[in-house]
């Protein structure tokens, strides 16, 4: 079910360096995304736990997206790469356990990249407001 | 008594190396930028933008450091006067500040809304005070002093105060030790660039292209034509540094034209790509694979003779000669990858610091040296002395630095110690929030006072507070105090950008008494303010951002920073010209070494030379060397040993060395390793007779025969690429070029009659005016292609066939052919890489800081202020990659000046301070994971106790190993799982 209210929480994942520095360049150029975007900085995204993913998604987060620096480029060295083929990884285990692993997007956004990073943003929270609140909320009070 | 600070003059790349190393060692920088803002003048990585490469973040350490105290710069900086001598240097210079200071500007423009002139500018209105985004997430606001009437309206507004409307031109005067030149890269004058269509709307510089493209990608669109926007189809790449005599070619020019070629091809298959250019001279690390990569895509190639681009309408036609005929091809778009050309501030150097130019107008530097100028006590490194490449640069300011050292006096910076911290332990945790309202700015967006009380009812927080700011000294005071007196032992700031301020606010965390990791950063500018415009939504998620950084900060732990021993001493193994130059340095910099050879001799396979390309005598700069090496109490020279066994970690290494005749063993203790082990050159064996016949030589026997007179052959043929840049050996060696050069130029002295084969011709740099000479004193040149080397066709007369580029078959009857072959990897390195777990690049030389991500110009890794993430082993010279006699010995200066970062020291901090990882023992099953995924080889198993152990310098607290962990026992100290679970949880209520 979905209506028009239905006001998705992103959770996005971002490295401390391309990552964030995405964010800082959109935020230097004044760029305007959507406000469910709930940043959270990770070292490195090849730093980033699967764990943290999947509690992201239990406890109410309706997509979850992740950036870092582009592969080739990481701060340390090759981080991306493992970041790259667990979150692969990742998205199969969730379609087995029924939730979509669509909701689950990597897309990588360079340090100057700030309207990618926007751009992922709105294009994200679309994409969710379509596919409609999480599965796992059901159950929530 | 000498003094210890330095003068460094200009902002490229070396010069802020250098000023960083120096600062590492000890010694204050004074930096003057002819700019008024940090990147006025480009540097040569920022004005290229090679492989559309941005890396702001590398950049920025050097600007972090600005904040430590280390460094003094000045703006609108000219210097006057020098007087003195090395050591005492008086500097007379004028300078006038910024009119806004960037450190204490927070962006807000208040000051360009008042501002009441409005200028008209071909990009659009603007004001007299106006920001520049050049540089994405800093903006830097300067003032147009033609319009600007100082009427003082901005100055009024400033909240911080940090913009004056009169800022006094002034005069200072220091004194100075030494002073290192280090101007900028200068891009070719735009009437200059008029015979490749420089003008006309669809001609675009190759750097001012991806300087677009770096808010989105290189991407199809990036291809929009400039006259009418429509999409390029068939575009043209032109080297223009090889078809104009004013501009010269930086090394990685012929590798940036190809990928940038090769990306065309990549973004749009359906785009028509012709690069023209005539050598490529890619001989960087893993240069060569891209001609390869970019022809396989389907680009085309024309090795023009000369060119000429002219305007048709909208289209342009490139005019091209080749092998004699002309040609005419029309292209939607031309791009131009442009060189550099002759520093325009020389003149000004020479008039006032008497530093004499060279023939080509750039600064005249002392061979074998790291920028040596003809006035002793100063040094011009980077782009000043001539074209390079950007691994040069870097490496030229490490170098320089080992040479200054000798006329500075005691150091006299250290970093402040952090005031003591309080202890916190067994005390409940109490979170104080404090709110930065950017000296009121924020009131604009959000209603603080309502987030202030939500904030206060957070459990667990006892003093929520909106203060006015934390970044300037006076505000940094403030928020420390304010701290203090609430009591509380947790902090989170809610401010701005942590990726430029983190180390202010780490200090504002310290000076208040609590260790920085019980403390919590939260962007509210950049995450909230900045980016949405929904009061309430933007409220709520301020909220949630707090209450994430609450949860995180009630469970942090105050670790103490970790320090780690270093031992003095290094071992250099090998004793060829970079090991012997490592050695000399580092011993007159007071630090004992242990030179290990194999052999009898020292030398290594710069044995045979005699002169290089330019002239410089090798044999007696070798002779030198060894002797001062040889007779230096504090360097200990093993001749015939061999490296048999190896353990340790960066600053705690035991080595044992062993005689293999006398099999005498020796123990050895050093806290750093140079890989100086040399390479091999190629003996061609089975190729055009060599070995059976006595008139097939190599360019290394020629040399020889040469210096002994032994030569008397009349007719010579030389063969390039003599088993390099095919299958087996994909890489280029980078001085074979010039080596044939070198020879042939001897024989042609002598009358003898020279042809070179060539694939393509690797004089780069300088080295391009050699080829003119050689052409000039009748040397032929004869090029063919990859798939169709030479034959030889008889043996009686020696006679060699060869199919020309242009389709012309040729035979030539020789007396001597000689074949240029490379150099390949010593045989040993794959059992020094097992002995040391060091790794090995593809061809077989050793990995090193120039290595990652498969190309040179990888700036990120050599940029990075991490002397120690290849672990304290650095290789050097041949072991490293193929490079010249000068070049070898630039590597080792280079290693020296890194190791003197840290060698010295008794004990050293982790450069992340206290946030680097740790190991859970109860927890840790010594599977050795995290040993395996650490880029930094910062872990280790501990062989004892058979659990994990880190060693604090070296880790970069990325966080891989808290991943690859099975059992949990890794984790960051900042951002254990303990605390991230709840951050995560509250961030979603």
């Amino acid at each position: 079910m979905q209506d028009d209210s239905f006001e998705p929480k992103i959770f996005y994942a971002l490295c401390a360096w391309c990552g964030s520095g995405g964010t800082e360049t959109a935020g230097a150029f004044r760029l305007k995304y959507p406000e469910n975007i709930r940043p959270f900085r990770v070292n490195c995204t090849g730093a980033l736990d699967p764990v943290y993913i999947l509690r992201a998604l239990v406890e109410g987060a309706d997509g979850v997206c992740i950036s870092g620096c582009h592969p080739g480029d990481c701060h340390y060295d090759i981080g991306n790469f493992r970041a790259r083929r667990r979150i692969a990884i990742m998205k199969e285990i969730l379609n087995v356990f029924g939730i979509d692993g669509d909701r689950v997007w990597l897309r990588w956004v360079a340090h100057g990249e700030g309207k990618k990073l926007a751009d992922t943003a709105y294009e994200f929270t679309e994409f969710i407001k379509k596919k409609g609140p999480n599965p796992l909320k059901r159950w929530d009070t | 008594m000498a003094e210890s600070t330095v003068l460094v003059y200009g902002t490229n790349l070396a010069g802020y190396r250098a000023a960083y190393a120096l600062a590492k060692i000890g010694y204050k920088t004074i930096l003057l930028n002819r700019g008024a803002y940090v990147d006025q003048y480009r540097n040569q990585a920022l004005a290229q933008l090679p492989l559309d490469f941005c890396w702001i973040c590398g950049h920025m350490p050097q600007r972090l450091f600005i904040g430590l105290g280390a460094m003094e710069v000045h703006y609108n900086a000219q210097i006057l006067e020098v007087n003195g001598e090395p050591g005492n240097f008086v500097v007379r210079f004028k300078k006038r500040d910024p009119y806004v200071n960037n450190f204490a500007c927070t962006e807000c423009s208040a000051c360009v809304t008042a501002c009441p002139i409005e200028v008209e500018t071909p990009s659009g209105k603007r004001k007299a005070i106006y920001e520049i985004p050049y540089i994405g997430w800093e903006n830097v606001y300067l003032i147009d002093d033609k319009n600007c009437t100082k009427c003082g309206k901005c100055e009024e507004v400033c909240p911080t105060k940090c913009l004056k409307v009169d800022r006094p031109v002034e005069e200072k005067e220091v004194k100075v030790g030494a002073i290192i030149l280090a101007t900028e890269y200068e891009e070719p004058l735009d009437e200059d660039l008029k015979k490749f269509g420089y003008g006309h709307p669809n001609v675009v510089k190759n750097s001012d292209l991806a300087r677009r493209s770096l808010l989105t990608n290189f991407v199809r669109n990036s291809l929009i034509r400039p006259s009418d926007g429509k999409l390029a189809q068939k575009i043209a790449v032109i080297l223009t540094p090889q078809y104009n005599p004013k501009e010269f070619e930086s090394y990685n020019l012929s590798v940036s034209c190809v990928y940038r070629a090769y990306r065309i091809k990549e973004v749009y298959p359906e785009a028509n790509v012709k690069m023209f250019f005539r050598e490529f001279k890619g001989y960087g690390k893993g240069h060569y694979q891209w001609l390869e990569k970019a022809l396989s895509k389907g680009v085309e190639l024309a090795r023009a003779d000369d060119l000429e681009v002219i305007g048709k309408g909208e289209n342009l036609v490139v005019k091209y000669s080749l092998y004699g005929k002309a040609y005419e091809e029309e292209f939607e778009m031309v791009i131009l990858v442009t060189g550099q050309r002759a520093p325009s501030v020389m003149e000004e150097l020479r008039k006032v610091l008497k530093v004499e130019p060279d023939e080509f107008g750039f600064c005249k530097v002392d061979p074998f040296t790291s920028g040596k100028t003809s006035v002793e006590g100063i040094f011009a490194v980077g782009e000043l002395t001539g074209p390079k490449g950007n691994p040069e640069i870097v490496w030229e300011g490490y170098g320089v630095v080992s040479e200054v050292l000798k006329y500075l006096g005691e150091p006299n910076f250290a970093p402040q110690p952090p005031p003591p911290f309080r202890e916190v332990r067994g005390e409940p945790p109490k979170v104080g929030v404090f709110i930065c309202s950017c000296f009121g700015e924020f009131n604009n967006y959000i209603d603080l006072e309502r987030l202030k009380s939500k904030v206060s009812e957070i459990p667990g927080v006892t003093h929520v507070d909106v203060v006015k700011g934390c970044c300037t000294p006076p505000t940094m005071q403030e928020v420390a105090q304010k701290i203090k007196e609430s009591g509380v032992n947790r902090v989170v700031l809610a401010v701005c950008t942590i990726l430029q301020k983190l180390l202010r606010f780490r200090r504002v965390v310290m000076m208040a008494g609590l260790n920085p990791l019980l403390s919590e950063f939260l962007r509210l500018r950049e995450d909230v303010i900045r980016v949405h415009e929904d009061r309430d939504k933007m409220l709520e998620k301020a909220y949630a951002l707090i209450y994430g950084g609450v949860e995180k900060v009630k469970r942090a732990v105050a670790y103490a920073t970790p320090v780690g021993k270093i031992k003095t001493g290094v071992i250099v193994l090998g004793g060829g010209p970079a090991g012997l130059e490592v050695a000399r340095l580092l011993a007159e910099n007071k630090v004992p070494v242990f030179l290990v050879e194999k052999s009898k001799e020292l030398g290594g396979l710069a044995k045979t030379l005699t002169r290089d390309l330019e002239g410089h005598n090798i044999r007696d700069h070798l002779a030198e060397l060894i002797r001062t090496v040889e007779e230096n109490e504090r360097i200990k020279v093993f001749k015939g040993f061999e490296l048999v066994e190896f353990t340790g970690t960066a600053g705690n290494y035991y080595a044992l060395i062993e005689n293999k005749e006398s099999h005498e063993k020796v123990f050895l203790e050093a806290g750093a390793v140079v890989l100086a082990v040399g390479g091999v050159e190629f003996k061609p064996y089975g190729a055009y007779y060599y070995g059976e016949d006595d008139r097939v030589l190599t360019q290394r026997e020629l040399e020889e025969a040469i210096s002994k007179d032994a030569v008397k052959a009349k007719k010579v043929v030389m063969i390039q690429c003599v088993g390099s840049r095919n299958e087996t050996r994909p890489y280029c060696s980078r001085v074979c070029c010039s080596h044939a050069l070198k020879n042939a130029l001897a024989l042609v002295e002598k009358g003898v009659e020279v042809t070179i084969l060539y694939r393509d011709l690797n004089t780069y740099g300088f080295k391009e005016n050699y080829k003119k000479i050689a052409e000039e004193s009748g040397i032929k040149f004869i090029r063919f292609g990859k798939d169709k080397y030479p034959q030889v066709i008889s043996r009686d007369p020696l006679t060699v066939k060869v199919e020309t580029t242009s389709g012309d078959e040729l035979t030539l009857n020789a007396d001597l052919l000689v074949l240029s072959v490379g150099i390949i990897p010593n045989p040993d390195n794959e059992r020094l890489a097992k002995l040391l777990n060091f790794r090995l690049d593809e061809y077989g030389f050793f990995d090193s800081d120039a290595n990652a991500c498969p190309y040179e110009e990888a700036i990120k890794r050599i940029m990075k202020p991490f002397e120690l993430s290849t672990k304290g082993i650095f290789a050097v010279g041949l072991a490293h990659s193929p490079r010249s006699y000068t070049e070898a010995i630039l590597t080792a200066k280079d290693a020296v000046g890194k190791i003197l970062t840290f060698i010295r020291k008794p004990q050293l901090p982790a450069p992340n301070a206290m946030y680097v990882s740790a190991v859970k023992e109860f927890k840790c099953t010594g599977c050795g994971m995290c040993v395996v995924v650490c880029p930094y080889y910062a872990r280790s198993i501990d062989k004892g106790r058979k659990i994990a152990t880190v060693t604090p310098y070296l880790c970069d607290s990325c966080g891989a190993c808290l991943v690859a962990c099975p059992s949990e026992a890794a984790y960051l100290r900042d951002a254990r799982g303990e605390m991230m679970v709840p951050y995560i949880d509250a961030l979603l209520m």
